[in-house]
C-alpha cells in the first residue's frame, strides 16, 4: 500500500465525521423550519448551540486533508466548484452568527431563527451539489481546472444530489432529536424522519443511476475488484434505510430512542462504502486519481504521524463533551401541554 | 485585461476577508488569557467579583470567537477556490502547516469552548479552569501555525521545487524559517496588546459612568499593568522585525516602507505622495538625521536609507500601502507608549481611579490595537508583493482561472455579509457593555436546555 492510500483514510475519516456530526445539526436547523412552537424551537437551537463549532472543525479538516495531502485535487476541484461552494460559505457565516444571536437572546429572534433554518438548508444543498458536481466529473488540463463556471451542474444533476444531501441531513437531525427528546417533539421528529427516509432512498438511487448520463464519469460496478464492495455497500445502505423507517414507526422503541441513530449510521456507512466501491481510486473524476494527486512522501509522512497521533486525543475530548451534555432536552412545556 | 481584473478582484477578496478575520483572533487570543486570569483568581480567592468578570468577558469572547470561526473557514476554502495553482504548488508545505493548526489548535479550541461557555453547573471548577486554559492554549497554537505558514511564504526555506511544486526537504528548516520566530512573537504580543486596550477601555467606560466600580477597578489595573510591560517590549520586538528580518530578507519592502526612491536620504520621511510609475515622490516631508539614527542606528546621521530604485521595476512593491501601513502601526504605538507612561505616573500619585480625563481617553483608545494589527498586516503582505512566495512564486501566476464576474459576485457577497456582521458585533458589544456585568446577586449560569439530572445510560452518540 502506498502512503497516499493511507492518507486517504484520514480524508475519509474527516469526511465521515463531518457529515455525521454536522449532518445532524444542519438537519436540526432544517427541522426548525417546520416547527411552529416557539419553545420547542428554542430547545432545538439549544441542542445545537454548544457543539456546532466542534462539528464544523471537521469541515475545515476535510479541506486541509485534501489541500495538504492531495494538492492537485484541491487545486482543480475547488475552483471548479466555486459557484457551489461560495454560497455554502455565505450560508455557514449566516448560520453561525444567527445561532449565537439566538443563544445570546440578542437581535430580533424571529429573523435569527429564520436565517438559521434557511442557511442550514442551503449549506446542506450546496454541499450535496458540490459532491454531485465532483462525482459526475470535472474537466482538468495541465493541473488546473479547464471547464466553465457551471460545468459542475451537469444539466441539473447537481440539484438532485443537493436535494438528496438535504434529505440525508434531515434524517440525521430527526434521529438526533428523537434521541434527545420525548413526547410531542419526539413524535414530530419521527414523522418528518419517515418522509426523509423515503426521499433519501429515491434520491440516492437516482443519483447513482444517473451518473453516466449526466457527466463524464464512467461507473463500472461489475468490475471484479469493485463488485463485493458495491454489493456490501448497497446492502448496508438498504438495511439502514429500512431499519430507520421501522424504528421511527415503532412506538415501543421510543425509550431511550437510540434505534434511529444507529439506523442513520448504517445509512452513512453503506453510502460511503458504495461511493468508495464505485469511485476509488479516482479522487477528482474522471481522470485524477488519489496517487496522481498526492503530496510528496516527505509531506505525507510528517502529516500521517502528526495527525495519527492527535486524532485519538481529539476524539477523546470531543466524546467527553458529549458525555458532559448527555441527557434529554428539558422540555419545560411538557408539564403544561402533556 | 481580463486576467488583470481577475487578479485584482481575487486580491481584494483575499485582503478584505483576511483583514476581517484577523480582527477576531485579536479579540479572542487576548481575552482568553484574561478569562484564565479571572477564573484563576476566583478559584484562589473565592471572591465573586472575579467570577462576575469571568462571565462578563466570556460573553464578549464567545461572540468574537464565533465570528473568528466562520470567517476563518472562508479563508481556508479561499486558498483553493481563488488561488488554485497556489494550492497545488504550496500544498505540501503551507497546507501542511495549516493542517497542523487544525488538528492541534482548532479542535482543541472547539472541543473545550462548549464546556467553557455552557459547562457551569455541569463540570467542576477545576474542569472549568482546565477548559479555559485549553481554549487559550488553542488560540496560541493557532497563532503559531498560521505564522509558520505565512512566514514561510515571506522567507521560504527547507524545500526543493519539483515541476513547480514546493516540496519539503527539511521540516525543521520549513517550520523555523528565518522570519518565523520574531514574527510569531510580534503577532502574539500584538494580539495581547489589542485585547488589552479593548478591556482597558471598557473598564474605563464604567469609571466614566460610575458603574460596577469593583470590576472596573480590577480590569483597568490589570490591563494597564500588563500594557506597561507589553507595549515597550513590542517596540523592541518590532524594531528587530524591521532591522533583523525585513532589512535582511525583504529589502525592497524596507525601501518602500521608508518612502525613498534614491538611496541618498539620511532623514526620516513623515509624509510622502509617491508616484510609482515615475519612480519619484511628488511631495514629501522629511525630518533630517532621524532616518539614519532610527533605521541604521547610526547616530552620527550619515547612513542613508536604501531606496526603491535598487529593486528592478517589475518586482517593486507598492510604496503607498507599505509606507502608510508602517506609519499606521508606528504612530499608534507612540500614542500607546505615551498613555502607558501617563498611567504609570497617575498610579504612582494614587490618581489612577479618579482621573476622569484619563478614563475618557482610554475609552477612545479601544480600537487602537486593532488599527496597528491591520496596518502591520497590510505592510507585511503588500511589502511581499508581487511575490506570493517571496522570490519564487508570483501572485499573478497563482490565481485560479475563474470568470471575473464570479469573483466580483462572491466579493460583493462577502463585503455585504461582513459589513452586517461587523455592525452586529459592535452593536452586541455595546449592548453587553451597557447591560454590564450586573450588580445584583449572581444569576444562574447559562445552560443548554438539558435536564439538570442527566440520565445515566444515555451513551454519547457519534
Ligand atoms: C493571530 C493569529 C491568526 C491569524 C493570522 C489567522 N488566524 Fe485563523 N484563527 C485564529 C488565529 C489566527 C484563532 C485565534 O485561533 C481563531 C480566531 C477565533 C477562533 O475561533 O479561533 C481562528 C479561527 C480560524 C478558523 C476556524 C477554526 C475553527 O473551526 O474552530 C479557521 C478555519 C482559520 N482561523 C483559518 C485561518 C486562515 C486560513 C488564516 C490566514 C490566512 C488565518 N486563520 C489567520
Ligand atoms: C490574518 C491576517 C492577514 C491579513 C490582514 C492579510 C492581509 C493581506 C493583504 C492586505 C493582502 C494583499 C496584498 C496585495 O495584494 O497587495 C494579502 C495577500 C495575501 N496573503 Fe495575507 N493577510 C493575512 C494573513 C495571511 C496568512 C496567514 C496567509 C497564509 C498563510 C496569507 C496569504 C496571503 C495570500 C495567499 C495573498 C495573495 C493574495 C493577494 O495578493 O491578495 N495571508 N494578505
Ligand atoms: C514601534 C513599534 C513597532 C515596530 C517598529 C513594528 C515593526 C513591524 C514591521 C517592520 C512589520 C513588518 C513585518 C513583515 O514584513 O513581515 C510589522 C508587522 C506587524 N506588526 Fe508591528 N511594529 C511595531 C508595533 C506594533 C504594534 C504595537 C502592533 C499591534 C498591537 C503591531 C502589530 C503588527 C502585526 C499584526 C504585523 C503583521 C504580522 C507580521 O508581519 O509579523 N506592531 N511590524
Amino acid at each position: 500500500m502506498h502512503l497516499s492510500d493511507g492518507w486517504m483514510i484520514f480524508v475519509i475519516l474527516a469526511f465521515t465525521m463531518y457529515i455525521v456530526l454536522d449532518g445532524y445539526d444542519l438537519g436540526i436547523g432544517v427541522l426548525t423550519l417546520f416547527e411552529r412552537d416557539e419553545r420547542r424551537r428554542r430547545d432545538m437551537f439549544g441542542l445545537v448551540a454548544w457543539l456546532w463549532d466542534g462539528n464544523e472543525s471537521w469541515l475545515v479538516l476535510i479541506a486541509l486533508t485534501l489541500w495538504a495531502g492531495m494538492p492537485l485535487a484541491a487545486g482543480i476541484a475547488l475552483p471548479a466548484l466555486y459557484i457551489a461552494l461560495v454560497p455554502m460559505l455565505w450560508s455557514l457565516i449566516a448560520r453561525g452568527v444567527s445561532l449565537v444571536m439566538i443563544d445570546q437572546r440578542a437581535g430580533w429572534p424571529p429573523l435569527s431563527g429564520r436565517v438559521f433554518a434557511i442557511s442550514s438548508l442551503l449549506v446542506g444543498f450546496c454541499q450535496g451539489a458540490a459532491f454531485g458536481g465532483l462525482v459526475a466529473g470535472l474537466s482538468a488540463h495541465g493541473g488546473s481546472f479547464a471547464g466553465g463556471p457551471f460545468e459542475f451542474l451537469h444539466h441539473g444533476y447537481a440539484v438532485l444530489t443537493g436535494v438528496t444531501a438535504v434529505a440525508l441531513y434531515v434524517l440525521a437531525g430527526c434521529a438526533w432529536v428523537y434521541l434527545k427528546s420525548d413526547g410531542e417533539t419526539q413524535l414530530r421528529a419521527a414523522r418528518v424522519g419517515r418522509v426523509a427516509v423515503v426521499l433519501l432512498a429515491a434520491g440516492t438511487a437516482a443519483s447513482w443511476l444517473l451518473v453516466p448520463v449526466a457527466g463524464s464519469t464512467t461507473l463500472d460496478p461489475g468490475a471484479a475488484a469493485r463488485l463485493p464492495v458495491c454489493i456490501a455497500g448497497t446492502a448496508v445502505l438498504a438495511a439502514g434505510l429500512v431499519f430507520a423507517l421501522r424504528s421511527f414507526s415503532d412506538p415501543r422503541a421510543r425509550r431511550p430512542g437510540r434505534a434511529p441513530v444507529f439506523a442513520t449510521l448504517a445509512v452513512y456507512a453503506g453510502g460511503l462504502l458504495l461511493a468508495g466501491g464505485l469511485l476509488y481510486p479516482r479522487l477528482v473524476p474522471p481522470d485524477i486519481t488519489v496517487h496522481a494527486a498526492a503530496s510528496p512522501h516527505t509531506a505525507l509522512l510528517f502529516m500521517t504521524i502528526a495527525t495519527g497521533a492527535l486524532i485519538p486525543l481529539i476524539l477523546t475530548y470531543q466524546a467527553y463533551g458529549y458525555w458532559v451534555f448527555r441527557g434529554k432536552v428539558d422540555l419545560k412545556q411538557e408539564a403544561t401541554t402533556a | 485585461m481580463s486576467h488583470d481584473t481577475l487578479l485584482d478582484l481575487s486580491r481584494w477578496q483575499w485582503a478584505l476577508t483576511a483583514a476581517f478575520h484577523i480582527t477576531f483572533p485579536a479579540v479572542t487570543v487576548g481575552t482568553s488569557v484574561f478569562l484564565v486570569v479571572c477564573y484563576a483568581m476566583y478559584m484562589r480567592t473565592d471572591d465573586e467579583v472575579w467570577l462576575r468578570m469571568f462571565r462578563f468577558w466570556r460573553r464578549i469572547f464567545g461572540v468574537g470567537f464565533t465570528l473568528g470561526v466562520v470567517s476563518g473557514i472562508v479563508l481556508t476554502f479561499q486558498f483553493g477556490l481563488n488561488w488554485g495553482s497556489f494550492a497545488h504548488d504550496v500544498g505540501p508545505i503551507v497546507g501542511v502547516a495549516i493542517l497542523m493548526e487544525v488538528v492541534m489548535a482548532f479542535f482543541l479550541e472547539a472541543g473545550f469552548l462548549g464546556l467553557l461557555i455552557y459547562g457551569e453547573g455541569r463540570i467542576s471548577r477545576r474542569m472549568m479552569m482546565f477548559s479555559a486554559c485549553m481554549v487559550s492554549l488553542g488560540t496560541m497554537l493557532s497563532v503559531t501555525w498560521i505564522l509558520v505558514a505565512n512566514s514561510w511564504m515571506q522567507t521560504p526555506a527547507g524545500y526543493k521545487r519539483v515541476n513547480g511544486q514546493f516540496q519539503p526537504v527539511d521540516w525543521l528548516h520549513v517550520i523555523f524559517n528565518p522570519s518565523f520566530g520574531i514574527r510569531f512573537i510580534h503577532m502574539l504580543i500584538g494580539a495581547l496588546v489589542a485585547a488589552g486596550w479593548l478591556i482597558c477601555g471598557i473598564s474605563a467606560w464604567y469609571f466614566v459612568k460610575r458603574r460596577h466600580l469593583p470590576i472596573a477597578r480590577r480590569g483597568l489595573s490589570v490591563t494597564l499593568g500588563v500594557l506597561s510591560i507589553l507595549v515597550p517590549l513590542q517596540i523592541y520586538v518590532g524594531d528587530s522585525v524591521a532591522g533583523g528580518y525585513v532589512a535582511k530578507y525583504k529589502l525592497p519592502q524596507l525601501e518602500a516602507m521608508e518612502g525613498n526612491w534614491n538611496s541618498a536620504n539620511t532623514g526620516e520621511n513623515v509624509i510622502v505622495i509617491p508616484n510609482q510609475d515615475a519612480a519619484k515622490n511628488e511631495w514629501q516631508v522629511t525630518i533630517p538625521w532621524l532616518g539614519s539614527a532610527l533605521g541604521a542606528k547610526d547616530w552620527s546621521g550619515h547612513t542613508a536609507t536604501p531606496g526603491l530604485k535598487l529593486t528592478p521595476q517589475s518586482v517593486r512593491p507598492m510604496m503607498l500601502p507599505t509606507f502608510y501601513g508602517f506609519r499606521a502601526m508606528w504612530w499608534p504605538t507612540v500614542l500607546m507608549i505615551a498613555v502607558v507612561l501617563a498611567g504609570i505616573a497617575l498610579r504612582l500619585r494614587g490618581r489612577l481611579y479618579s482621573a476622569r480625563w484619563f478614563h475618557k481617553l482610554l475609552v477612545g483608545l479601544v480600537p487602537i490595537g486593532f488599527v496597528a494589527i491591520w496596518a502591520g498586516w497590510v505592510l507585511a503582505e503588500t511589502g511581499r508583493q508581487p511575490w506570493l512566495v517571496y522570490g519564487q512564486l508570483l501572485t499573478a501566476d497563482a490565481v485560479s482561472p475563474l470568470k471575473p464576474w464570479s469573483v466580483l459576485t462572491s466579493l460583493t457577497g462577502f463585503v455585504l455579509l461582513y459589513l452586517a456582521l461587523l455592525g452586529t458585533y459592535v452593536w452586541y458589544v455595546v449592548r453587553a457593555v451597557r447591560e454590564g456585568p450586573g450588580d445584583g446577586p449572581l444569576a444562574e449560569p447559562p445552560a443548554p436546555p438539558l435536564r439538570s439530572e442527566p440520565r445515566p445510560g444515555l451513551a454519547p452518540v457519534g
